[in-house]
C-alpha cells in the first residue's frame, strides 16, 4: 500500500488527533521556542520592520508597534501616537508574541468524524471545510429561515462574525458576551440616565479629578493599559481613593479608605450617600438645575435610606459612610464615582448602575473636568453595501453604546433572547440565545456560528451549554487556539492571529475620536487565514457577493478611509493612528446644543420610561440571597496577566501565573482545617464541582466570600499548558439571576462549599 | 558616561507586571528564565490591611558581592549598573551564593539576572520594562537625577504614607536601583542593611591570598622539583639511589 504524503498526514493526524506535532509547526514557532536564535541585540540593524497593529490580547486594543527580524516578530511595543496605549503595553499585550507562536495553534481546517465532544476530527482543504460549512448554512437559512442560526463572537477581529456577515446574513441572533455577560446594565442606565452609555472605554477624566470611588472596579488585576497609566497618576497627583470592595483587591491596596462591604449591597451604600448629599444640602444645586429633570423626586425618593438604614445592611458603620459622602461633596466636581466594568453582579444590575449615574449627577461631574468627559466618534462611512436584512443588535463592547432600539420591526426576522417578554430592552444578550436551542421556545435555533467565544468558560450554566451543543444541527468554529468547546463543532477554521492579518479599522469613540490600523507583521502561519477572508469566502458561497464587492482588504479599508480623507498610506505615515479633536465638556457645547439625547433633553434622574414600563423609575435596594450555612458566596474576577478563557494557555503568560488558586479568608480556612497549598475542590449549591485548586489562605477577603480568578480550569481542551490547571469559575456558576430591564445575568449568586481532595 | 541608575517607585506600582513579560521578550529570556518578579506583600489584620508590590530583580549594587566573587570575570560594573558577560560566564553559581538580595540564578548553565538593557540606554532609549511600565512607577537615568526625583517623591508621599523612604542610597556602597518604599524594608522583605556573606569577604580577602598561597605553592613545588631533579642527577653520577636496585641490571645489561 503506497501512501501520500498528504494521505499519510491526513491519516496521523486523524489517528494522533488534530494538533500538529512539533516537527510540522515551522520554522518561526521553532525559532520562538529556541529563542536567542537571532543575533543579539536584535533591534539593531537594518533588518528590523515596523508594523502597526491595534492589540487583542484583551479587548482594550492598545495601539502597537511590531517588529519583525527576519521573517519572525521578536517584540511589540506601545505605539506612541496612539491615544490608550500611549507607548505602553500591559503584560499581556507584552505577550502577544508568544499567543503567535503558541505550538497548540490550529493549523489546518478540521471537520468532525466522529460523536461531538470527542475531538474526532479529520483534516480537510480549505475549499472542502468552506464549501460544507456554507452549504449547511444555506440549507438552514432556506429551511428555517436565517434567524435560525445564532452568531456569537468576541475578542477585536469579531467585526466579521459578530457584525458584518450575521447581518448580512440576516440573522438578528448575533450574541457577544460584552453585553449580557458583562456591561449590558451600565450602557442601559447611563442610556436611560444620560442618553447616551458609558462607551467601552469608560469616559472618567482621571486626569482632573481628586477624589475617587471605586465599587467592585479592579483596576490593577483588570489591566487595561489605559486606565492603569490614568488611575496610577491620578493617585500620585495626590487624588484621595476609596475603595469598596469584599476583598483587599490591588486597588485596596492604593486606597486610603477600604470599605469591605457585605457583597450585594452595593444599592444601599449608594442610596445612603445619596441621602447624605441631599439631606445635608451637599449636592450641586446649580447643575442638578440646569441640567436634569426629576430631582424632587429623587429627593423624596431616598428620604428613608439614611446612613443608619445602610450600616447594618452594608457592614459599613453610618459614621463612615456620613464622612465619605461629604469628602466627594468637598471635591465635587472633581469627585467620580466610575462605573467600572463586568457589573452583572445580583440580576438588579441596571437598577445599581442607575444609582451610580444618579450620584455622580448629585456630584454634578458629568461633562465636567475630574468627572466624566463625553467621548465622541469619528465619522467614517461603512463600506457602501446592500441594505441588510435586519437591523444592528449585537452591542458589544466598543459599540455598546449604539442605542437601545429593539430591533422587533415588522418584516424583520425576531430575536430570540427574550426581549420584551424576559427581559425590557437592550441588545442581543448571548446567554438568552442557548434556551432556544434547547426548547425551541420562542423558535428554535438550529445552528451556531462561534467565533473567539470559549462557550464553557463565558456562558454561565455549562451543562445547559452542553445540552444545547448536543442538539444543535450545525456547529461552526473559527477560533485560534484548541479551547475545548471546538471538540463541539462539526467544522473548525484555524483564523490567523491579529499580528498575521488585516483587520477591519478600530474607530474609537473617544476623548479626542480616532482610527487605527491593524495590518499583518508577517504572513499567517500556515494553513491559516485572515478573519476577513474567511467571512468573505462563506459569503460569497452563501450568495452574498453584493455584500463583498471589495476586490482585497486593502481596497475595503482604503474606500472606508477615503470616506474621511485618509488612506492607509496616510495613516502609515501619521504613524499607524489618525486623531480628531473631541468636545470633552458641557462648556464645548453651545446654546440649543445638548449632549444629553435622552426625551427630555436633560439627565434624567426620574425616569419616564421606566415608569411606563412598569419599572422603577427611581433605584430602589434588593437583599440578594444568603448563603446557605456552610457555603461561601463565589466571587470571581481578574488577573492582570490574563484575559477572560483565553491566554492561559499563552507560554510566557503561563509561566509567570499557570493557576488560579482559591482565596479563604485565613480565618474561615483554619475554621475547615486548611491552609495555603492545600488542594481541595469546590462545590457549588448544585453539586457541581471544580478543582482540585490551591488554597490561599488571606486576610484580603471577607469570611463569607471566596474568590477565584476567572478562566481557568480548562478541561477537555487540547492546550498543553492550561489543560487541568485550577479551578473555573465559570463551572460552578450554574445559575444567575436575569436582570429584568436589561437581560444582563447577574452571576454572583453561586455559593460553594470547600472540599479537601481526597 | 555618568553614574546611572533605576527608579522604583512602589508606591505607583500596580502589580500588573508588564515589565516581568517586556523583560522577557526584549531580552529573549529563555522558558523558565525572568530577570524581574513582582513580590505581594500584606500586612495588618483584616480589615486594618496594608500592601504593597515590592520588586525581585537586580539592584545592581555599587559593592556588588557577585562581581567580587566571580571567577571568570563574566560580572562587571559599568556606568552604575552590574553587567553580563554571558559569553564567558562558566556557570558556577558563586554569585547566586553570595546576593544579599539572592537574585542571581543560573539557567541553561549560565548565569541569570537582570543585565540592564545599557544598550538601549546608551542609544537614547529606556530599558524594556522601564519604557512599558503603564504606572509610570519606573525611570532610568543619571543616578543623582534620580536620587533627586526620590527625594521629591518620597516628601510628597508622606502626608499619604509616613513610613515612605527611599531605599538604594546607601546600601551595598549604594544601589543602582533607587527603591522608593511605603513602609520600613524589613516590612516589605527587604535587608534594612543588606550584608554580602563571609563568602564574599572570601573571595574579596581570601581568594587573593589563596591565589598568592597558589603562586607560592607552584613555587615550592618548582624548587621541589629542581632540588630533587638536581639530587636525582646527583644520584644517577655516584650510581647510588632509590633507582639503583632497578637501573643497575639494565646498565648491566647494556654495559
Amino acid at each position: 500500500m503506497t501512501l501520500t504524503r498528504r494521505e499519510f498526514l491526513q491519516r496521523l493526524g486523524a489517528f494522533t488527533g488534530v494538533w500538529a506535532g512539533l516537527s510540522r509547526v515551522g520554522e518561526p514557532v521553532l525559532g520562538f521556542l529556541r529563542t536567542r536564535s537571532i543575533r543579539w541585540p536584535w533591534y539593531r540593524g537594518d533588518e528590523v520592520r515596523v508594523t502597526y497593529n491595534y492589540c487583542d490580547m484583551c479587548m482594550w486594543r492598545c495601539g502597537m508597534l511590531v517588529y519583525t527580524v527576519n521573517g519572525r516578530v521578536v517584540k511589540v511595543e506601545g505605539n506612541p501616537k496612539d491615544p490608550k496605549s500611549r507607548g505602553r503595553l500591559c503584560g499581556r499585550g507584552q505577550a502577544a508574541v508568544a499567543h503567535l507562536y503558541d505550538p497548540d495553534r490550529l493549523r489546518r481546517p478540521l471537520i468532525r468524524t466522529g460523536e461531538r465532544g470527542t475531538w474526532s476530527f479529520r483534516e480537510v482543504t480549505w475549499e472542502e471545510a468552506l464549501d460544507r460549512a456554507a452549504e449547511a448554512l444555506a440549507r438552514l437559512r432556506d429551511q428555517y429561515g436565517p434567524e435560525s442560526v445564532a452568531w456569537f463572537a468576541h475578542t477585536t477581529g469579531d467585526f466579521w462574525f459578530g457584525d458584518y456577515l450575521p447581518l448580512a446574513f440576516g440573522s438578528p441572533n448575533v450574541g457577544k458576551p460584552a453585553t449580557g455577560l458583562c456591561l449590558t446594565p451600565r450602557e442601559i442606565a447611563a442610556q436611560i440616565t444620560f442618553g447616551r452609555g458609558f462607551g467601552g472605554h469608560e469616559p472618567v477624566d482621571w486626569e482632573n479629578t481628586r477624589y475617587i470611588v471605586l465599587i467592585g472596579n479592579h483596576i490593577g488585576e483588570n489591566a487595561h493599559n489605559t486606565v492603569m497609566q490614568d488611575f496610577a497618576r491620578a493617585l500620585a497627583r495626590g487624588a484621595k481613593l476609596v475603595v469598596v470592595d469584599p476583598r483587599y483587591s490591588t486597588a485596596a491596596m492604593k486606597a486610603h479608605r477600604w470599605l469591605p462591604i457585605k457583597p450585594g449591597t452595593d444599592t444601599a451604600l449608594l442610596l445612603a450617600w445619596m441621602n447624605v448629599l441631599i439631606t445635608e444640602g451637599l449636592y450641586d444645586r446649580e447643575y442638578i438645575e440646569k441640567y436634569t429633570v426629576g430631582f424632587e423626586r429623587l429627593a423624596e425618593h431616598i428620604r428613608p435610606f439614611t446612613p443608619e438604614w445602610a450600616a447594618p445592611i452594608t457592614e459599613i458603620p453610618a459614621e463612615v459612610i456620613r464622612e465619605v459622602a461629604r469628602e466627594m461633596a468637598v471635591h465635587r466636581p472633581r469627585a467620580v464615582v466610575p462605573p467600572g466594568r463586568h457589573v452583572v453582579w445580583y440580576g438588579n444590575d441596571t437598577q445599581r448602575m442607575r444609582a451610580l449615574c444618579i450620584l455622580n449627577v448629585l456630584l454634578g461631574n458629568y461633562g465636567r473636568p475630574g468627572g466624566f468627559y463625553i467621548p465622541r466618534a469619528p465619522a467614517l462611512d461603512p463600506y457602501p453595501h446592500p441594505p441588510f436584512p435586519v437591523e444592528v443588535a449585537a452591542g458589544g463592547c466598543g459599540a455598546a453604546a449604539a442605542g437601545l432600539k429593539i430591533p422587533d420591526t415588522p418584516g424583520h426576522p425576531p430575536r430570540a433572547d427574550g426581549v420584551g417578554s424576559k427581559f425590557a430592552t437592550g441588545p442581543v444578550v448571548i446567554q438568552e440565545l442557548i434556551e432556544p436551542m434547547i426548547t425551541g421556545q420562542p423558535f428554535p435555533i438550529r445552528g451556531l456560528v462561534v467565533y473567539g467565544v470559549n462557550l464553557f468558560h463565558s456562558i454561565p450554566n455549562v451543562p445547559r451549554t452542553v445540552e444545547a451543543l448536543k442538539r444543535l444541527e450545525f456547529v461552526l468554529a473559527i477560533d485560534v487556539l484548541p479551547q475545548e468547546h471546538l471538540a463541539w463543532a462539526d467544522i473548525i477554521l484555524p483564523e490567523a492571529t491579529f499580528l498575521e492579518r488585516y483587520d477591519e479599522l478600530w474607530v474609537a469613540s473617544h476623548r479626542t475620536p480616532y482610527v487605527a490600523l491593524r495590518e499583518p507583521a508577517v504572513e499567517p502561519l500556515p494553513d491559516t487565514r485572515p478573519g476577513w477572508w474567511i467571512a468573505r469566502e462563506l459569503g460569497l458561497r452563501l450568495g452574498l457577493a453584493d455584500y463583498f464587492s471589495w476586490s482585497d482588504i486593502e481596497e475595503y479599508l482604503n474606500t472606508r478611509l477615503g470616506s474621511v480623507g485618509l488612506s492607509l498610506d496616510r495613516l502609515r505615515e501619521e504613524g499607524g493612528v489618525f486623531i480628531w479633536s473631541g468636545k470633552p465638556y458641557l462648556e464645548d457645547y453651545g446654546e440649543g446644543e445638548t449632549p444629553f439625547p435622552t426625551p427630555s433633553g436633560k439627565i434624567e434622574i426620574y425616569s419616564e420610561a421606566l415608569a411606563r414600563a412598569g419599572l422603577d423609575p427611581l433605584p430602589k435596594y434588593e437583599p440578594a440571597e444568603e448563603p446557605p450555612p456552610g457555603y461561601f458566596r463565589l466571587l470571581y474576577g481578574r488577573h492582570p496577566l490574563h484575559t477572560f478563557g483565553k491566554t492561559q494557555n499563552n507560554p510566557w503568560l503561563a509561566e509567570v501565573y499557570p493557576e488560579n488558586e482559591v482565596w479563604i479568608n485565613e480565618e474561615a480556612a483554619a475554621a475547615l482545617g486548611l491552609k495555603s497549598g492545600d488542594r481541595v475542590f469546590l462545590e457549588n449549591q448544585d453539586g457541581v464541582r471544580s478543582g482540585p485548586v490551591r488554597v490561599r489562605a488571606t486576610p484580603r477577603i471577607r469570611k463569607d466570600a471566596v474568590y477565584l480568578v476567572h478562566g481557568f480550569g480548562h478541561r477537555g481542551s487540547r492546550l498543553s499548558r492550561a489543560e487541568g490547571r485550577g479551578a473555573s469559575d465559570n463551572m460552578l456558576i450554574t445559575r444567575y439571576r436575569l436582570d429584568p430591564i436589561s437581560g444582563g445575568a447577574g452571576m454572583r449568586v453561586n455559593f460553594v462549599r470547600v472540599i479537601r481532595e481526597a | 558616561m555618568a553614574q546611572l541608575a533605576m527608579l522604583i517607585d512602589t508606591s505607583r506600582c500596580l502589580g500588573c507586571q508588564a515589565c516581568v513579560i517586556a523583560c522577557k521578550a526584549g531580552r529573549e529570556l529563555l522558558p523558565g528564565e525572568r530577570w524581574i518578579e513582582i513580590r505581594e506583600v500584606v500586612w495588618g489584620r483584616f480589615p486594618e490591611l496594608r500592601g504593597a508590590f515590592v520588586p525581585h530583580r537586580c539592584l545592581h549594587c555599587t559593592d556588588a558581592a557577585c562581581v567580587a566573587v566571580c571567577p571568570t570575570r563574566a560580572l562587571y560594573k559599568q556606568d552604575g549598573f552590574t553587567l553580563v558577560d554571558f559569553e564567558r560566564c562558566s556557570g558556577c553559581g558563586y554569585c547566586v551564593e553570595v546576593c544579599p538580595f539572592g537574585v542571581p540564578r543560573i539557567v541553561d548553565g549560565r548565569v541569570s539576572k537582570c543585565a540592564s538593557c545599557i544598550d538601549l540606554v546608551r542609544s537614547g532609549r529606556e530599558p524594556w520594562c522601564v519604557q512599558t511600565c503603564p504606572a509610570g512607577a519606573l525611570q532610568c537615568g543619571p543616578r543623582e537625577e534620580i536620587l533627586a526625583e526620590a527625594r521629591a517623591r518620597v516628601a510628597a508621599l508622606r502626608d499619604r504614607y509616613p513610613d515612605a523612604q527611599i531605599y538604594g542610597e546607601t546600601q551595598m556602597g549604594g544601589l543602582g536601583a533607587i527603591l522608593i518604599l511605603t513602609a520600613p524594608p524589613e516590612v516589605l522583605g527587604l535587608p534594612a542593611q543588606p550584608k554580602a556573606p563571609p563568602l564574599a569577604l572570601w573571595k574579596g580577602g581570601v581568594q587573593p591570598l589563596s591565589l598568592g598561597a597558589l603562586a607560592l605553592s607552584l613555587l615550592t613545588s618548582g624548587i621541589a622539583f629542581f632540588i630533587a631533579r638536581r639530587r636525582h642527577l646527583e644520584e644517577r653520577q655516584t650510581g647510588a639511589g632509590n633507582n639503583g636496585s632497578v637501573s643497575q641490571p639494565r646498565e648491566a645489561q647494556r654495559g
